[in-house]
């Protein structure tokens, strides 16, 4: 006999866990976005420094003792360097150091050993990296490489430009930095026990009433995410302002210091250029940098944490999490079963698609591969550009109507007739064969099904490839059959409509077997007794087809037609291997043109988009043939 | 006793764990038949040379047609092989995705670099940086029938008129079969008459000038000169070689492995083209190289395995039995290699070919080149036309790829 259920416990276990995630979620991002704001300074400092060294080796000419000089007296004067390494690519040699583990006899200058190769392709990566950036005019690649050394520390590299060519590297490490700023678990504590306090306070007073105690803990729960969120942005504001104040602050000390180093010859410095990203773009000042966007995103994350705890105050508190725990416990058994292939549905199926579905939120490209899909981030723009394009025809000079083949709507009408035809084609001469086979005392009947079986027996990439080359111009068996009738040869894959026959023929052999055999099995199973009786009432063979045939027909043909639509929309090897698309790719039917985006233009987020749409197309056809039909009732 | 016992013990062991301590090479190549066979050969000699200092290699032969796909799947995530042997053409795309390929500049040294052929060593840079070494290439070249040929044409007049003869429409008889749809083929006459898919930058110029004309030039063949047959497939150009209906064809060392026993066929240079001033016809090289996977732990190992199966010993062992052509010059020197009609025919015709594009831009040429092929031979567009569109697609797709 279960007790009645107490909201003020549920309410006051959903508060807990709401505000031990919302505060625990807040305290981890907060201390994360420090820990970033601390590595950007870090960083931003880091190359300022590597910038102005740049210009004070450059205009030592990058190799020879004035270079030595130079990178020595730099590393007197800052001791928080923990090393200094030139290398010029002329001759693999290392033409300056101030690495402790370069001294004695592998003292600079020398040729780079065997271990150094690293350094050497780094180098060259810089080379290739300036050069690309260079001839495509923009900024693909980094020009400067800032890697993470033991303990915190930065290693950097850039590239040495002598006459319009990369013809060097530096390389600087920097000091192990500061230790972050500590996690304010205090605070938390604070903020998490004392809500909870009120809270307690508060049931007592309401008593069991269920609307006072969701209005006092949702009033609680809001009041102390606010205004955790806005100490932590206010903390986060004031480590970007002293970062600015910093970085200006070191451009300033090196300016002093460059100035001093250079040869009265060379090239001046010019401060101005440091304060640079990896990209040797110069950032833009503190004053040009709009504050709304981090701020903005970091409003965004906190109402995420918000809405993620209001859900789960809401999961406690209307005691659904109740009623999930006796399901679950009284379900046991059956629960256990299912667990191993819940297990390999999640690896296999629900993990890729959900990967699938994450990248078409990007804007991953062959390019871009190796950097997390948080960078590449784009939100909906994929699915913009894909259903937001509606050029689907144009004008040509001359009147007529040039459709453009790569646009979506196109590809989908397209896939559209081609399903709607080939189905049709199927179930009709499917149908045919199934009635005609089911004569009483037809001779020879297995023989025939095996023979009609055939065309579906087989690979469906063999016949495609077979049937291609059936509608060859020249030596093709269809050409030559219509030049015995006296016709004059087609060139099948020169039209766009002669094109779309040939995958149509080839696609209506392959699939009318399929029906067929539905059809037989469900035509073997009316008893023949109701065609007496109709005979008998003097009803028509059609109308005995009509009133009887079909209606029992209908539970199985009806799901077997919602599949061969699901499998003809996306009939890839017949289109991919039979037409190819051509001509121009007018015949591409969307999950072609998805193939095509993804491995001939290199475009996966794009791709990836063009496949969760076509996904939510057929799941919501299916959804809705299914509730017309009714026909999964029986189920 | 227990000494003894224990000693005969160790001397198992490090029996045993001897080999432990050597580095294991693994090979991936996708060849079959002779030019496996060939290949296991030469990893054994290496096995057994001093050049292995106790390494071991082994050779997996992994299917044609998913290669590729499996290096760019396995090897990034460090689950793949330390030596791979493929085609120069998806080195750039390679390249970019990161973590698949090792630059070996720092390994190479002048008199290694001086001992191949120039372009085929130009077809493992990418950018400046030397990925691979090269293996052997494969150039397509003319190849024709004795019985009907007697003597090769040199230039472009001879072979039309050679061709002219010996084609005969109504029975299908053709002088010259080749893909002349096919965009690689047709890059013979393409870079013969001075054109590129390529400007440096890599910025695609599929419409320039010289590019139409070698397109107007194969139209005269085709439609002018009428000596070749329609829509040629590689099935089609086959059978009516074997059958003697194609007196000449323009093709590879693929095609050799595929004519019938009794067509008596030779080999010749492609000829020259006298309306582009006597130049020769120039056809893309493709090159298969050695390359160093960029997340293996035996990388010197490796690298040396590559040297020595670049080298003049292993190459006479792939020339002869795996009827493969070098890319290193010096395995030409050797009288059996010279001697042979087949090896020296592609060696001599290597010598005016053009190293293919290993850039990734390239895979996005194939599609709109091809679609521009083949408007143009079956007469639906003008040259200049259809190179103008499929510039532009060429044009829209970099700019999509490339865009932040």
């Amino acid at each position: 006999m279960k007790s009645a259920p107490s909201h003020r416990l549920r309410f006051g276990i959903g508060l807990a866990l709401a505000l031990a995630l919302g505060i625990g979620l807040d305290v981890l991002l907060l201390a994360g976005a420090r820990a970033a704001d601390a590595r950007v300074r870090a960083e931003r400092q880091a190359i300022v420094t590597l910038n102005a060294l740049t210009d004070v080796v450059v205009g030592a000419g990058i190799s020879g003792d004035p270079v030595r000089t130079a990178v020595a007296a730099w590393s007197k004067s800052h001791p928080s360097l923990a090393a200094i390494r030139v290398i010029a690519f002329d001759g693999i040699s290392l033409e300056a150091s101030t690495d402790p583990k370069d001294s004695g006899d592998r003292a600079a200058p020398r040729r780079l050993s065997r271990e150094e190769k690293d350094a050497y392709d780094r180098g060259q990566r810089l080379r290739a990296s300036v050069e690309t950036n260079r001839q495509e005019g923009a900024a693909r690649k980094e020009e400067i490489e800032v890697a993470a050394a033991d303990g915190g520390a930065l290693d950097l590299a850039a590239p040495l430009e002598k006459d319009g060519e990369v013809a060097g590297m530096l390389e600087i490490r920097t000091a192990t930095p500061p230790p972050p700023a500590p996690i304010p678990v205090s605070t938390a504590l604070l903020y998490f026990f004392a809500p909870l306090a009120v809270y307690a306070a508060a049931a007592l007073l309401l008593g069991e009433r269920r609307a006072p105690l969701a209005v006092a803990a949702s009033l609680l729960l809001a009041l102390v995410l606010f205004l955790f969120a806005r100490q932590t942005l206010r903390i986060l504001d004031a480590d970007r302002v002293e970062t600015d104040r910093q970085v200006a602050a070191r451009v300033g000390q090196e300016t002093g210091l460059a100035g001093g180093l250079v040869a009265p010859g060379a090239a001046a410095v010019d401060p101005a250029k440091w304060d640079t990203d990896v990209f040797r773009h110069p950032r833009p000042g503190a004053a040009a940098t709009p504050p709304g966007g981090a701020e903005r995103r970091g409003r965004n994350v906190f109402f995420g944490v918000a809405i993620g705890a209001f859900a789960l105050l809401a999961f406690f508190g209307l005691g659904l999490a109740a009623r999930l725990g006796a399901t679950l416990s009284r379900h046991r058994v059956a629960y256990l079963y299912i667990v191993p292939a819940m297990l390999a549905m999640i690896v296999l199926v629900f993990f890729p698609f959900l990967y699938g579905v994450a990248i078409s939120f990007t804007q991953q490209t062959i390019y871009n591969t190796g950097q997390p899909l948080s960078h590449l981030w784009v939100g909906l723009q994929n699915y913009g550009h894909i259903l937001g394009d509606f050029a689907v025809a144009k004008r040509a000079p001359d009147g007529s109507l040039a459709f453009n083949y790569l646009n979506f709507y196109w590809t989908l009408l397209f896939t559209i007739v081609w399903t709607v035809s080939n189905v049709t084609i199927g179930v009709t001469v499917g149908l045919l064969l199934a009635l005609i086979l089911n004569t009483a005392g037809l001779k020879l009947r297995p023989i025939y099904r095996v023979l009609l079986i055939l065309p579906w027996a087989m690979p469906n990439y063999i016949t495609a490839l077979i049937w291609k080359g059936m509608f060859h111009r020249q030596f093709g068996v269809i050409n030559q059959v219509i030049q015995i009738f006296g016709g004059q040869p087609i060139s099948w894959f020169d039209k766009p409509f002669t094109s779309f026959l040939t995958a149509l023929s080839t696609n209506g052999w392959l699939s009318f077997p399929f029906m067929m055999v539905i059809s037989l099995g469900a035509l073997q199973s009316i008893p023949g007794e109701i065609y007496e009786a109709a005979r008998v009432e003097g009803a028509s063979r059609w109308q005995q087809f009509r009133a009887i045939t079909l209606p029992s027909l209908k539970p199985s043909l009806i799901p077997a037609i919602i599949i061969s639509v699901v499998w003809t929309f996306n009939m890839f090897n017949i289109i991919f291997l039979v037409t190819g698309g051509e001509p121009g790719g007018s015949t591409e039917i969307l999950i072609t043109q998805a193939y095509k985006f993804a491995f001939e233009r290199y475009r996966y987020g794009y791709a990836a988009a063009y496949s969760v749409i076509i996904f939510l197309i057929l799941l919501a056809y299916g959804t809705v043939q299914n509730r017309v039909t009714r026909a999964t009732e029986g189920l | 006793m227990r000494t003894a016992r224990t000693l005969r013990i160790v001397a198992l062991l490090l029996l045993c764990g001897g080999p432990l301590f050597a580095a294991e090479i693994v090979v991936w190549h996708a060849y079959r038949a002779e030019e496996k066979a060939a290949l296991e050969k030469v990893a054994a000699a290496f096995n057994a040379s001093p050049a292995a200092k106790g390494n071991k290699v082994t050779t997996l032969a992994v299917p044609y047609d998913a290669f590729a796909d499996k290096i760019s799947a396995a090897v990034p995530r460090g689950k793949g092989p330390d030596i791979f042997i493929y085609a120069q053409d998806r080195l750039g795309g390679w390249i970019e995705a990161g973590n698949t390929v090792e630059p070996i500049d720092f390994f190479l040294d002048k008199e290694t670099r001086a001992r191949y052929i120039p372009t085929t060593l130009e077809a493992m840079t990418y950018r400046g940086t030397t990925y691979g070494l090269p293996l052997n290439f494969k150039v397509i070249t003319m190849i024709y029938n004795k019985k009907l040929v007697t003597t090769p044409p040199k230039t472009s007049t001879e072979l039309v008129a050679t061709a002219k003869k010996l084609t005969n429409k109504a029975a299908g008889k053709f002088g010259l079969a080749y893909s002349f749809a096919d965009f690689y083929y047709h890059a013979a006459l393409l870079n013969g008459f001075g054109g590129r898919v390529f400007d440096p930058g890599v910025k695609p110029v599929l419409n320039n000038p010289q590019n139409v004309q070698s397109l107007e030039y194969m139209l005269k063949w085709f439609k002018k000169d009428q000596i070749m047959p329609a829509e040629p497939s590689t099935a089609l150009i086959t059978s009516l070689f074997n059958g003697g209906k194609a007196a000449i064809v323009f093709s590879g060392p693929w095609f050799l492995g595929e004519i019938a026993k009794g067509v008596d066929y030779a080999l010749a240079p492609l000829p020259t083209i006298v309306e582009a001033g006597g130049k020769p016809m120039r056809p893309w090289i493709t090159v298969e190289g050695v390359y160093v996977a960029a997340p293996s732990k035996n990388k010197d190992a490796a690298y040396e395995f590559a040297k020595y199966l670049t080298d003049v010993a292993a190459g006479k062992v792939l020339a002869l039995e795996g009827r493969q052509t070098p890319a290193n010059k010096t395995v030409y020197s050797d009288p059996k290699v010279s001697g042979d009609p087949v090896l020296a025919a592609f060696r001599k015709q290597v010598e005016v070919a053009v190293p293919m594009p290993n850039v990734p831009e390239m895979t996005m040429v194939w599609s709109p080149a091809t679609t521009a092929m083949n408007t143009i031979t079956k007469g639906a567009a003008t040259p200049k036309a259809a190179m103008d569109a499929a510039q532009k697609e060429v044009e829209q797709r970099i700019a999509e790829l490339r865009k932040k």
